[in-house]
């Protein structure tokens, strides 16, 4: 009996070592650093998206680049529940069908102030085709100092015409050489837009 | 009480046990036989012989305690071997490969190629969505020129974001990919870049 009692305890200890390293590999707590009540939120924000059906990992890592960041916790708990909200806001405007990548960059457009009705407006001129490329970009023009109505219209009236991705991603650097050369963000991006070939609705003829 | 007064019973088995033992003539020679033929004693084994010898192991409940404190020790040290700082095994992470940007892995990986010049940088590391934003994933590598740092990296499809963090004479710094999409204000006071993994061309 006691030997099969101690064979018993040697099997449970052998499996314990075993699992010791993919028990350590789920790694220390990412977000150790911060302080409890951050905690608490980070994880309340995380599952309050999963329960949404929204994407978790933007949240979890807008914390992680805080805590790399060294930033301050209340200046990471504000971060994190923005990417939420916006995140929110963005399957709000987009509608349930909407991808991960687009509800990301439509957050990030959000952020960057573009307005949720330009955020519809792509959506509905889309055809079905995903818009995180025209997105990304409405964010990045932004960023660059082009007018947010500007930036919007262009992009949008670009997208119904049928701008290629590649078309839409070479926009940025174009129109940040014309900055750097002393243009206005805004006239640089409508003199760059004007390069791109696309199909314009027709004009409506004057009566 | 005297020898008369005892009980008959005890002075019978008092008298057998005083009558000596009647043997016959051979029995003590085949007594020493026997003991003569039984093999002695074999002396402690060595080597591979004595590792592989069965016996009993007993330990006690302070023995026991410390021999699972030292088999889940072991595990750990084994654990701590294999994975990363931010707790994912190495498989998990961008892994570096000598390769040309956008060179198709397979259905949801691809390599992605990061440059960036720093001619004056001690060390620069890349950090981002895809690696948890940890500083020590993905260390970039100087160019042979000395002038930009490198590295390729496997990354799932989608919209990433990134910086690069430069070591110099001044300390730390977060900077942008200047060749790359902006990231809105991240929060925290330092530019993001975007990279599209499988949507257009990456940029």
């Amino acid at each position: 009996m006691k030997r099969l009692a101690g064979r018993r305890g040697l099997v449970a200890l052998i499996a314990l070592a075993a699992a010791a390293p993919s028990l350590f590999a789920q790694g220390p707590d990412p977000l150790a650093k911060l302080d409890t009540a951050g905690r608490a939120l980070v994880r309340s924000l995380v599952d309050s998206a999963r329960a949404e059906g929204l994407p978790s990992e933007p949240v979890l890592s807008k914390a992680q680049e805080g805590v790399a960041k060294h930033a301050p916790n209340p200046a990471i708990a504000r971060a994190v529940r923005t990417v939420f909200l916006s995140l929110r806001q963005a399957r709000n405007t987009l509608g349930p069908k909407a991808s991960r990548d687009e509800l990301t960059a439509a957050a990030a457009a959000l952020q960057a102030g573009i307005p949720a009705s330009a955020l519809a407006d792509l959506r509905a001129s889309g055809h079905g085709k995903s818009i995180t490329v025209p997105l990304v970009v409405l964010a990045d023009l932004v960023t660059r100092g082009v007018p947010r109505d500007m930036a919007s219209h262009t992009i949008l009236q670009l997208w119904m015409g049928g701008a290629g991705d590649a078309d839409l991603l070479g926009l940025p650097k174009a129109v940040e050489q014309d900055i750097v050369s002393g243009a206005a963000p805004g006239d640089a991006l409508v003199n760059r837009a004007r390069t791109i070939p696309i199909r314009l609705p027709p004009a409506k003829v004057p009566e | 009480m005297t020898e008369s007064e005892r009980d008959p019973n005890v002075e019978w088995i008092a008298r057998e046990a005083r009558r000596p033992v009647e043997s016959s003539a051979g029995v003590r020679a085949r007594v020493m036989d026997a003991v003569r033929s039984t093999p002695l004693p074999v002396r402690p084994r060595r080597g591979m012989g004595w590792l592989t010898a069965p016996r009993p192991l007993a330990l006690s409940p302070l023995g026991s305690t410390l021999l699972a404190a030292g088999l889940v020790g072991i595990g750990l040290l084994l654990g701590l071997a294999v994975t990363n700082r931010d707790g994912r095994l190495p498989t998990e992470q961008p892994t570096a490969v000598a390769a040309t940007a956008q060179l198709p892995v397979h259905d949801t990986l691809q390599v992605h190629r990061f440059e960036l010049e720093a001619p004056h940088a001690s060390r620069v590391a890349l950090v981002g969505d895809f690696n948890n934003w940890s500083l020590a994933a993905t260390p970039m590598t100087r160019s042979a020129d000395g002038t930009a740092w490198t590295v390729t990296v496997k990354l799932p499809a989608g919209r990433h974001v990134y910086a690069f963090v430069v070591d110099g004479a001044k300390g730390s710094k977060w900077v942008p990919d200047p060749a790359a999409l902006r990231a809105p204000d991240d929060g925290f006071g330092t530019a993001n870049s975007v990279v599209l993994i499988g949507q257009g061309s990456a940029t």
